[in-house]
């Protein structure tokens, strides 16, 4: 049996219309080449 | 593809040739990424739609100028119903390559249609509506408001697992599995519609093990040649029976098809090929009468016209008619220039230079008219002034003279006894001058001695009332009373005879009439009569 507060708990609001330019700003944008520039920089700072 | 580093579009070398960097494990991300787009899609494909999100999340999240797993991301989004999702991975791919972007169409086609965009964007507060519903515990309420979502946005996926999630709360199994069957035919893999469902079926198991029959007794589906249905916890499938058709019966069966069809020919096909040909004879009649009905308007003007350019032609000829014809300008110029010439030859031939000035104008002067204006007037209008001063000078020259020399001709002829010849000159005379008492006297007299006393008596009256001064007054008056009336009264004394021929009346009775007619006549000449 389905515990229904726990299946309810993982309910979100929809997002309205009004919500699309703070969700836009909200989306994560970091992606694995963003890590490996970001590792490759350290490496370097290090390195120095 | 380009340097992730310098936006540099890169050769086969390991390296960026512009800026150095190692693009190695570069290419591995960018080529996993697009691993995951081509799996995400080929879910989206078979309606895996919350695995596409998967997969296409993860392409992203190696990539995340992936443009095509972004904007494949905002149509399963979309599809899902999740509208803003949607816009949003469509906005990035746009600010991420602003040209020759799919997505561009995307949001145009949703932007063009208000009326589905608002109803889509009232069906998520309505959906969030019933999620505060049932997390307060008002699950009718929620089941409400979510099957009015479902109405407008039959695709909301998250709608029909809240949906379902509250029928099973609600043990109704059955419409859990409804509205979880339904879900399912948008997003086929969908793990938390699965679960739900497995849960309804599950619940609908037991409840009929504990009620001992099947909840779906009935016919569940009906394949090609076979209806399948449940009892108890057995499937049963049973085939549909059917009946082969011989020979003869498929031979009935063309020659009826042939028969429907005529029949579908001849009430479907002719009315409506008869209709369109109507409407092709209405159309072509219409712009036949536009035409006709053109052409009658031109030439309706066109006539206005012509008469227009008669009447103006009528109007230039009867000027040329006034200046050339035998009344014309010219003709007039020529007796005046001729009258002129035979005044200065022939200074005593007044009557002709006379009879010359006269063809120029009719006499004012007609009947027994005595005083006339402007006898001599020209209308300044028609004739030039120095055409004026000469006929007046003229004219005023010899018109008395010829005027004198008619009434000695006329005493003539009346003491001749040619009272036709006298008449003629002295009409002449006051037709010259008008005003001339004595021409008027003798042409009464000339009147009264060829027996028309009629006129003599007019004339004789209006020299004694419109001459009073003159010497010729008393003697038409002495005329008036003696001769004229007496012959006046003669005449009206037979008149009155042949009128009363029965009666007799004497010679008394006769003059006595007469003398009363004269007085009569006398009295309407006195009111200013104008002679005929």
């Amino acid at each position: 049996m389905i515990d229904f507060d726990e299946e309810l708990r993982k309910f979100h609001p929809s997002k309205e219309l009004e919500d699309a330019e703070n969700a836009i700003r909200a989306l994560d944008m970091t992606d694995v080449v963003d890590l490996i520039v970001a590792l490759e920089e350290k490496s370097k700072y290090q390195q120095q | 593809m380009r340097c992730f580093n310098c936006g540099c579009e890169l050769t086969r070398n390991d390296f960026c040739t512009n800026c150095g960097a190692d693009i190695q494990e570069y290419r591995r991300i960018v080529r996993l990424s697009n691993q995951y787009y081509n799996d995400g899609l080929m879910k989206a494909r078979v309606r895996d739609l919350s695995g596409a999100v998967v997969s296409l999340r993860a392409s992203l999240k190696l990539n995340r100028t992936n443009i095509d797993a972004r904007n494949l991301l905002g149509l399963v989004y979309f599809e899902m119903g999740e509208a803003v999702a949607a816009f949003s991975e469509w906005v990035v791919s746009k600010n991420i390559k602003p040209d020759k972007n799919i997505a561009d169409d995307f949001i145009e086609d949703v932007q063009s249609n208000p009326s589905r965009l608002s109803g889509i964007n009232q069906s998520i507060k309505k959906y969030n509506q019933a999620l505060d519903y049932a997390r307060q515990g008002s699950l009718d309420l929620a089941v409400i408001q979510l099957k009015k979502v479902l109405q407008v946005n039959p695709n909301l996926i998250v709608a029909y697992e809240l949906l379902g999630l509250l029928y099973l709360q609600s043990q109704e199994f059955n419409k859990a599995r409804r509205i979880l069957t339904q879900a399912s035919k948008i997003d086929r893999n969908n793990t938390r519609i699965l679960n739900y469902l497995r849960e309804a079926e599950e619940g609908i198991r037991i409840r009929n093990n504990a009620e001992g029959r099947g909840d779906d007794a009935g016919p569940v589906t009906v394949g090609g040649d076979a209806i399948t249905y449940r009892s108890g916890n057995e499937t049963i499938i049973q085939p549909v029976n059917t009946v082969e058709r011989k020979g003869g019966s498929s031979i009935l069966n063309i020659i009826i098809g042939a028969l429907i069809g005529c029949a579908l020919m001849f009430f479907l096909v002719l009315p409506a090929r008869i209709n369109k040909a109507s409407e092709q004879m209405n159309a072509q009649l219409k712009q036949v009468s536009d035409e006709l009905t053109s052409k009658n308007a031109d030439l309706e003007e066109q006539t206005k016209r012509i008469e227009a350019l008669q009447a103006e032609n009528d109007t230039v000829r009867a000027q040329i008619d006034n200046l050339t014809g035998s009344s014309g300008m010219v003709e007039r110029y020529d007796y005046l220039a001729s009258a002129a010439l035979n005044y200065m030859r022939n200074p005593q031939d007044v009557v002709g230079t006379e009879s010359l000035l006269k063809n120029i104008t009719a006499s004012a002067v007609s009947g027994n008219s005595m005083i006339t204006d402007n006898v001599t007037g020209l209308d300044p209008g028609i004739y030039s002034e120095a055409f004026r001063n000469l006929y007046n000078y003229l004219n005023g020259d010899v018109a008395s003279k010829a005027a004198s020399s008619y009434i000695v001709q006329g005493k003539e002829a009346l003491s001749r006894g040619e009272y036709t010849a006298a008449i003629a000159d002295l009409r002449r005379a006051v037709e010259i001058d008008p005003a001339n008492d004595e021409a008027w006297y003798y042409l009464a007299e000339s009147y009264k001695e060829s027996g028309d006393s009629v006129n003599a008596t007019q004339i004789y009256s209006r020299i004694v009332n419109e001459m009073p001064d003159s010497q010729y007054a008393e003697r038409s008056r002495n005329s008036l009373t003696n001769g004229a009336a007496t012959d006046n009264t003669a005449e009206t004394a037979q008149t009155q005879q042949n009128d009363n021929a029965m009666v007799a009346v004497d010679n008394e009775a006769a003059l006595a009439e007469a003398l009363a007619l004269q007085q009569a006549a006398a009295g309407a000449a006195a009111q200013g009569e104008a002679p005929q």
